[in-house]
């Protein structure tokens, strides 16, 4: 990747549960996936981008049926083409990457892949065009992205799979789901 | 008599989900893609409840609102918000154009169910 005219680059760390969106050509964007999956958005016609990273769910957690990780992985794919049309961004012109998404542990339900393939089905219920994607395997998975280029750089994590995670809870201000009349 | 639910929501997915939690608590389901799409549907239909997103193109949440609300046949007609927006500004601002409550995503499929059957029964 080339840097802007000073070759300086803002590097943003994502971190599991977040989304950002730029449209400043020196942003970098990186975040590190285990299981999670990070969808990059861009448009290339309004130079705008995003990512967010997100984990749907694991066993054990309140809320593992497949409508429960629909609706939040829905909300994760929404904050984020929100974000992104907020900025500037074309609905018709969104185009994605995805990554991450990998199987962490033996013998227990492959959330990496039930992320993965919720991505790839949302893409294509959206109609959005999914350019490019690394998913799966068994290693956590570096991502550097360029948003208003739409380029990613994506490579095995140096530390060990076992990477830590911050666990995503709704912050407790957030009326996820709550109900208020007028 | 089966109940009628508009839903209003540019993203496909969402409009699936809905259709699929309302249509199992035994609502039939009339979807719109976005504010426009909603409006030209309106203009002869006559759901028990309209539930829209705001950010849509072409007519967002409250443009439509504010729409039907200078309508007749739609201006005492219940309208929830259903939105990742959660700003106190945003909730003004539906309030003032006339929506009848607001419902923030990723929605609670009991909180909806209760919700609904507040402004309905």
């Amino acid at each position: 990747m080339t840097g802007n005219v000073r070759g300086v680059f803002k590097r943003v760390t994502v971190m599991q549960g977040e989304t950002r969106v730029s449209d400043d050509p020196a942003v970098v964007m990186t975040t590190v996936l285990g299981s999670c999956i990070s969808a990059c958005f861009f448009d290339p016609v309004a130079k705008v981008g995003g990512l967010n990273h997100f984990l749907l769910a694991e066993p054990g957690q309140a809320g593992t049926d497949p409508a429960s990780m629909q609706r939040y992985g829905v909300y994760a794919m929404e904050v984020l083409i929100n974000a992104m049309l907020a900025l500037g961004a074309s609905r018709t012109s969104l185009r994605a990457r995805i990554y991450g998404g990998a199987s962490m542990h033996d013998g227990l339900h492959d959330i990496g892949a039930a992320n993965a393939a919720f991505a790839r089905r949302f893409l294509k219920d959206e109609r959005i065009i999914l350019v490019g994607e690394d998913v799966g395997g068994r290693d956590a998975k570096r991502v550097e992205f360029r948003p208003t280029l739409g380029l990613a750089r994506c490579r095995t994590a140096a530390e060990p799979a076992f990477v830590p995670i911050r666990r995503h809870t709704p912050p407790a201000h957030r009326p996820s789901g709550d109900v208020e009349f007028f | 008599m089966q109940r009628t639910i508009m839903t209003v929501d540019d993203s496909p997915s969402m409009r699936m989900l809905l259709n699929a939690a309302l249509s199992d608590l035994g609502y039939a389901i009339i979807a719109a893609e976005d504010g426009r799409a909603a409006l030209d549907q309106l203009r002869d239909l006559r759901p028990d409840l309209i539930i829209t997103d705001i950010n849509m193109p072409h007519l967002d949440g409250f443009g439509l609102i504010e729409q039907l609300r200078g309508m007749p046949e739609h201006a005492n007609r219940p309208i929830l918000v259903l939105t990742t927006e959660s700003s106190d500004e945003k909730k003004a601002r539906a309030r003032q154009a006339g929506a009848t409550g607001w419902i923030v995503k990723p929605f609670d499929p009991v909180k909806l169910a209760a919700a609904i059957r507040r402004v309905l029964h």
